[in-house]
């Protein structure tokens, strides 16, 4: 391979790692759920805690919202339903964009 | 609980920024859903193009801020609370445009002022890393929401008080711009207002373009650029483009 092809190989991987970095950061953006007039970031820390504290049957209970206020949860299997929702919407997309970077770069 | 957006437009001498308007406008209809006011003056607002179902405040800018050497008509911001006719406002710069519902939600917290302190820039060059021009973390007044009550009216206070001692602040902050900006001046008057400690914010990182980046094509879903001989683009991403030029796409 000539260096003007090693060139054009690495601009191209450079593209893809903005684009694929900006993809990421769209659905990062999207993570970003409000409830019960707090707000959260649908991921996995927040899925797992709600899903560990709604079973340990302590009703309700309280979680930190992204400004580190306190939030009593009194619904965790709607709340759950809502996060689990809203990061799939988000992680998904992001999945069919690298599934597409991933052809850009054969 | 009325809520709705308001926006600011005036045109300049060299920048037609009600063409930005009107494309900021169709997605906050598209995306958003909320109703709009527009503060504007009389001469913008006779070039714009009939947006349907729109209210309109007519002011007289203030005058004499300049960005790099150009009028920049930007410092009336500090009136938001008080020409909103709604409960809950989220206020935009009209070059931000919402391609996604995201900011919509936040109009359904309990919180009465949320601002964004960071930028993301799309370019991958991390160009908006602001601390360094400054003593003083800067937020961005490009969106922010904000409830009506006794906090978010003495935060404006406080905009309005660092609005008119700003040579002061800017000074005692070291902040490399010697012009007005209203991210200094709402970065200051939350610090202020909060005891000098922690505010509350959108965990979220305004999409930026820089105003090197040249806007090729505008759609309803997105926006392609020009960036150093490379062509990129974005959709469904909610972007701030910081070149006026995209009044002309």
């Amino acid at each position: 391979m000539d260096i003007s092809e090693l060139k054009k190989k690495s601009d191209l991987s450079y593209d893809i790692a903005i684009a694929k970095r900006n993809a990421l950061e769209k659905a990062q953006s999207r993570l970003v759920v409000v409830y019960n007039e707090s707000v959260f970031r649908a991921d996995a820390e927040t899925i797992n805690l709600v899903k560990t504290l709604g079973e340990s049957n302590t009703s309700p209970f309280y979680i930190l919202d992204t400004n580190q206020n306190p939030v009593e949860i009194t619904a965790p299997d709607e709340f759950l339903k809502i996060l689990i929702q809203r990061n799939q919407e988000a992680i998904s997309s992001y999945h069919q964009m690298s599934k597409t970077f991933a052809r850009r770069g054969d | 609980m009325k809520k709705g957006v308001l926006l600011f437009c005036f045109d300049t001498a060299e920048v037609r920024y009600h063409k930005i308007l009107e494309r900021c406008v169709g997605l906050v209809k598209k995306n958003l859903k909320l109703e709009i006011t527009v503060i504007t003056n009389f001469e913008t607002y006779k070039k714009m193009k009939p947006m349907g179902f729109v209210n309109y405040k007519f002011i007289d800018p203030e005058l004499g801020n300049t960005k790099l050497g150009k009028e920049w008509n930007n410092v009336d911001r500090h009136l938001a609370y008080d020409l909103s006719p709604y409960d809950v406002t989220l206020v935009m710069d009209i070059d931000y445009f919402p391609f996604t519902d995201n900011l919509r939600q936040f109009l359904d917290t309990g919180y009465d002022f949320l601002i964004s302190k960071e930028a993301y820039d799309l370019t991958g060059r991390q160009s908006f890393d602001q601390r360094r021009w400054s003593m003083i973390d800067m937020v961005w007044a490009t969106v922010f929401v904000f409830k009506k009550g006794k906090k978010a009216k003495r935060i404006f206070d406080m905009v309005k008080y660092v609005k008119q001692n700003y040579r002061y602040f800017n000074d005692m902050y070291r902040i490399y711009s010697k012009n007005f900006r209203n991210d200094y001046a709402f970065a200051i008057a939350l610090q202020q207002a909060n005891g000098f400690l922690h505010y509350d914010t959108l965990p979220i990182r305004l999409p930026t373009l820089p105003t090197d980046c040249s806007i090729l094509e505008f759609t309803d879903r997105g926006v392609a650029w020009r960036y150093n001989n490379e062509i990129s683009y974005t959709q469904d991403q909610d972007v701030h483009v910081l070149n006026k030029e995209v009044a002309d796409v």
